[in-house]
């Protein structure tokens, strides 16, 4: 759903800006400590509760992983991931859901006006009525999170609780967090926060601990720390995510140019017309067609 | 044959409608004044595939760009475009289909096609200086939108299933590279037929009459296909492409 209390920033296939900022409201932020994670599947839990969303039969993959990955139904996932490191064993647990991108490669690639939305505060927004289930967003996405639902053949993920969040409440995820691994607030606050965080485990041996806000997409919404901060991969991150080249081509670079094209092509031949006219039998010097009969014929 | 022949009495045309009702079926064939250029299938499978490509660009447009999304209320929402294009898009392929294998045969380039397609005969025939051209049946350039047309057919068909059936096999480079080439073959296409609607409109009076009617007058023959008109009034040999 959108949410009327908040100013939008930019939303899917506008003609024109969509921009409503007019209020100064804040820049929120979702926190995920990645170190601090004891997989307990509260946030799951919460989300599924608060959302409405009915669980799905999932597929036992080895793990203790709730579903194999996301789902229409299902917007927030605790991955868990086994990794040997040198000789130790690290078990790697992330929060996989909406990134909610500074610059998100779904709303690019949407093709449907308003249906999705990004709000000031950074929170990127589904609005179900006005999507028309293309799937063109998944394209779009580098974090592989939008879902198609086959049954109300629509998108659907993680609003970030928009309808909690613009009455001043935190997500239901960071609601239920047990260890305070979710935190919720200013994402200028919470950067500086998050920053101590890391500081605090390379001292503690992870030396290469590190915040995930990945400029590739302008930065995100929900930033995740991460104790082998040089190795996202290891829990299923993108290096360096960016909104897809294929998808910025098109959007940036083909459209207008196949605008032109079209445009070139219509004008082209009103040129031809103005400076040629039509092409006439000689003999007549009349157009011909209809039961009109050219004089010199055969 | 009677009843078509009953739609087609009009003053002036002597020639005989059992004549026109016959030559209807046929083609290259001289009836009074007129020459039947196309016959009824033909005509039939070529506005199929006109209507079919309309009807999928309306409906494509407006998810192409927001500019355009007015035209999605022809049809009752973007929603429904959105269901209709790929189905359209099935219609389109498959009257594509029967529209190549109607003329796939008298589409192959001669040697005179070749040097009509250059650049320096493509100037010629717009600039109406190439009147004593070696043209059969259909000029380079008709035989180039042929293929064309073909070819824009085959990538739209292909890039449209991937985009509208998305399987996890096929993986978002696939993806994305559909959209990338379904916009630049839609882009092409629409530009091309353009030109292909002011050729056979505003710029040749007395093309059009022959994808309505069939048929064309003997002066247009011997303006736009001598080499053709030739061939169909002497009946020396049967006509080549």
């Amino acid at each position: 759903m959108t949410a009327d209390g908040l100013e939008v920033r930019q939303s899917s296939a506008s003609v024109w800006n969509s921009k409503t900022e007019l209020r100064n409201l804040k820049v929120v932020s979702k926190l995920i400590d990645t170190s601090t994670c004891i997989g307990c599947k509260a946030c799951e839990v919460a989300c599924q509760e608060w959302n409405d969303l009915h669980i799905v039969p999932t597929t036992q993959t080895g793990t203790y992983q709730t579903m194999p990955g996301l789902d229409a139904n299902y917007w927030n996932l605790i991955q868990f991931r086994e990794k040997q490191i040198g000789p130790d064993f690290a078990w790697l647990l992330r929060k996989d859901g909406c990134m909610h991108c500074a610059d998100p490669g779904c709303l690019k690639a949407c093709p449907a006006p308003g249906a999705i939305v990004q709000y000031q505060n950074g929170i990127v927004d589904v609005n179900p009525e006005a999507c028309i289930g293309c799937r063109m967003c998944e394209t779009g996405c580098p974090f592989d999170v939008p879902r198609y639902s086959e049954s109300t053949s629509k998108m659907a993920k993680c609003t970030l609780c928009v309808d909690r969040v613009q009455v001043g409440l935190e997500p239901a995820c960071v609601k239920s967090c047990p260890t305070g691994c979710l935190e919720f607030g200013d994402k200028s606050e919470l950067v500086a926060h998050a920053k101590e965080r890391v500081e605090q485990l390379k001292q503690n041996g992870f030396a290469s601990a590190a915040l995930y806000d990945p400029p590739g997409v302008g930065g995100t919404t929900v930033i995740t720390i991460l104790a082998h901060g040089d190795h996202p991969e290891w829990y299923g991150l993108p290096k360096d995510p960016h909104v897809p080249t294929g998808v910025s081509f098109w959007k940036n670079a083909l459209r207008p140019l196949g605008a032109l094209a079209i445009a070139g092509s219509f004008f082209a031949m009103i040129g031809h017309y103005l400076s040629f006219g039509p092409k006439k039998p000689k003999e007549t010097g009349k157009p011909e067609g209809g039961a009109e009969q050219p004089k010199g014929d055969a | 044959m009677n009843r078509i022949a009953l739609q087609d009495r009009r003053p002036g045309n002597a020639a005989g409608d059992a004549a026109i009702a016959r030559a209807r079926q046929t083609d290259d064939v001289v009836v009074g004044d007129e020459i039947v250029r196309e016959r009824l299938s033909a005509r039939v499978v070529h506005w199929s595939v006109a209507l079919t490509f309309f009807l999928c660009l309306f409906t494509g447009l407006p998810i192409w760009t927001p500019y355009l999304g007015f035209l999605a209320g022809l049809f009752g929402g973007l929603h429904v475009c959105r269901v209709l294009h790929p189905w359209i898009g099935v219609a389109f392929a498959a009257t594509s289909v029967l529209m190549f294998g109607q003329w796939v045969t008298q589409m192959m380039l001669t040697p005179a096609d070749r040097r009509f397609i250059t650049p320096r005969g493509m100037l010629e025939y717009f600039e109406y200086r190439n009147e004593d051209a070696d043209v059969g049946k259909y000029n380079g350039g008709q035989k180039m939108l042929f293929w064309a047309a073909a070819l824009g057919a085959i990538a739209l068909l292909l890039s449209g299933i991937v985009m509208w059936l998305p399987q996890p096999v096929f993986g978002q480079s696939l993806r994305q590279a559909s959209y990338v080439l379904h916009d630049a073959a839609f882009s092409l296409f629409f530009a091309m037929i353009i030109g292909h609607i002011y050729l056979g409109t505003a710029a040749e009076p007395g093309t059009f009459r022959s994808m309505v009617r069939g048929t064309v007058t003997k002066s247009w023959a011997q303006l736009h296909h001598p080499r053709w008109y030739r061939e169909v009034i002497g009946q020396t040999s049967k006509p080549e492409n």
